[in-house]
């Protein structure tokens, strides 16, 4: 999966913590930080929803897996973002087997829930930048 | 020893003269390859260069004298690539592989995620931009410096080449499981596409943001060849109007032309048939080839400690973009098995 908003912020620290040697000033560093901050910004859109989405995706999954007759619960007690990643690659990589069988079975009418499953788990994880004009 | 001294000390032994570098500054960009700009002073004489040298961890994993020899295979052939100068594969003076190209000024790069990037010159820009394509698909790759080392596949194989190398890409750096990119391979492999018309260089990253425009309505310098190959000239095509780069622009290509107007211009210059089949085709797997090149951005911001802000926009931002693209075709897809 994509790094997680604790890594980015880690990161941004780190990007930012060494002496920049002396030929990286200027537009390479200037560029840096507007990425830096675009990191930042996209780290509190992280914070805010990514718990949230990560318990929907997880029930998401675990509700078509059992519908496809392989039935994984989604619950954890534990709702920190490590705890939910971890349940959440497990319920993926149950996913990925039950659609290669329910592709192989032709069994249309999953496919197509699965497909807009995969349509929703994008919606709900998707980061916004602000509208930025060209120069 | 500092980075300007280790240049002077190559370009000196290198041209059999005492160099000078001045005004050495690393620049933004290409995040496979460290890239500064420099000037030389040889004999009273001042010339602008580019350097780009393999970084410690990078983007892609890319060959430098493909992306050299891409170069100058198109330096002064119809298409504005910037002058190749000079190619060092062994850890000579600078520590790690490098290449130095002549320096085009006056140039600006958009960032994709700008929006309405070209403003009133966007159909000049994309009128240009597609054809310069149209003439990079139609030339014959034989007798070009990149065939010295690009491998030729056979007309049926370029999609199995592609789609191996980037499935393998994403099966060794995916750090979490992505259902959305897996079903997208399965489907590009149970539905191959027409063999290829023929066999052309690919630039394999032409896009918005990698060229230089003046401006003014003017592309001066088709950049970032580093994932340059040899193969199906329907590739480029896909990759450069993947709605990722399309500067949040539902109407246009690349933020450009409407898509009718960039593949007749393309068709104009290469010589070449659209096959729409073919096109679904190379853009569902050009979605899926960036989510391989994001994947690996995740993995080596990990790996590296986060240190590079880059690779952490790639890794996140993007990639969840091309899950958005990839499953909205994969729901959209009819007659595809």
């Amino acid at each position: 999966m994509t790094p997680t908003a604790a890594e980015v912020l880690m990161g941004n620290f780190m990007a930012l913590v060494e002496p920049a040697p002396q030929e990286s000033v200027g537009d390479y560093m200037a560029s840096r930080i507007s990425v830096i901050g675009m990191n930042s910004l996209l780290a509190s859109q992280e914070t805010e929803m990514g718990a949230a989405v990560r318990v929907w995706e997880n029930e998401a999954i675990s509700a078509v897996l059992s519908k496809a007759g392989a039935p994984l619960a989604a619950s954890t007690e534990d709702l920190s973002i490590t705890a939910l990643d971890a349940l959440n690659a497990k319920l993926r990589l149950a996913l990925i087997v039950v659609h290669e069988a329910v592709e192989a079975k032709g069994d249309a009418t999953l496919d197509r829930e699965i497909l807009t499953l995969y349509q929703a788990m994008a919606d709900r994880r998707m980061l916004v930048l602000p509208v930025m004009p060209g120069s | 020893m500092t980075l300007a001294d280790q240049l002077s000390t190559y370009l000196g032994r290198l041209w059999g003269h005492p160099v000078q570098v001045l005004d050495l500054t690393r620049i933004p960009g290409g995040a496979s390859r460290e890239t500064y700009r420099f000037d030389v002073d040889v004999d009273g004489e001042r010339k602008g260069l580019i350097l780009r040298r393999d970084p410690v961890g990078s983007l892609i994993d890319t060959d430098r004298r493909l992306e050299f020899l891409a170069v100058q295979s198109f330096y002064g052939r119809g298409v504005p690539a910037p002058e190749p100068v000079a190619l060092e594969m062994a850890e000579t003076e600078l520590e790690r592989p490098f290449f130095i190209m002549g320096r085009i000024d006056g140039g600006k790069a958009a960032s994709p995620f700008t929006v309405d990037a070209y403003g009133v010159h966007a159909a000049t820009i994309g009128e240009q931009f597609f054809s310069s394509l149209g003439i990079i698909a139609k030339a014959d790759p034989v007798g070009l410096p990149i065939s010295d080392v690009a491998e030729m596949p056979e007309l049926s194989a370029c999609w199995s080449k592609e789609l191996d190398y980037w499935a393998n890409v994403i099966e060794t750096d995916q750090l979490h499981p992505q259902p959305i990119v897996w079903a997208a391979i399965r489907k590009l492999r149970r539905n191959p596409p027409p063999p290829a018309q023929k066999i052309s260089v690919v630039h394999g990253d032409y896009r918005t943001g990698n060229f230089l425009h003046d401006g003014e309505g003017k592309i001066i310098a088709i950049l970032d060849w580093e994932m340059a190959h040899l193969g199906d000239p329907m590739e480029d095509l896909g990759w450069a109007i993947d709605p990722l780069w399309g500067h949040y622009d539902p109407e246009k290509v690349a933020g450009m032309l409407t898509r009718t107007e960039a593949l007749k211009l393309w068709e104009q210059t290469s010589g070449l048939k659209v096959d729409e089949q073919a096109l679904d085709w190379w853009s569902l797997f050009n979605a899926v080839k960036g989510q391989a090149i994001w994947t690996s951005s995740a993995r080596e911001y990990r790996d590296s400690g986060g240190k590079d802000p880059v690779l952490a926009l790639s890794g996140w931002y993007t990639a969840r973009r091309h899950d958005k693209i990839i499953a909205d075709r994969l729901a959209s897809l009819e007659g595809w098995a």
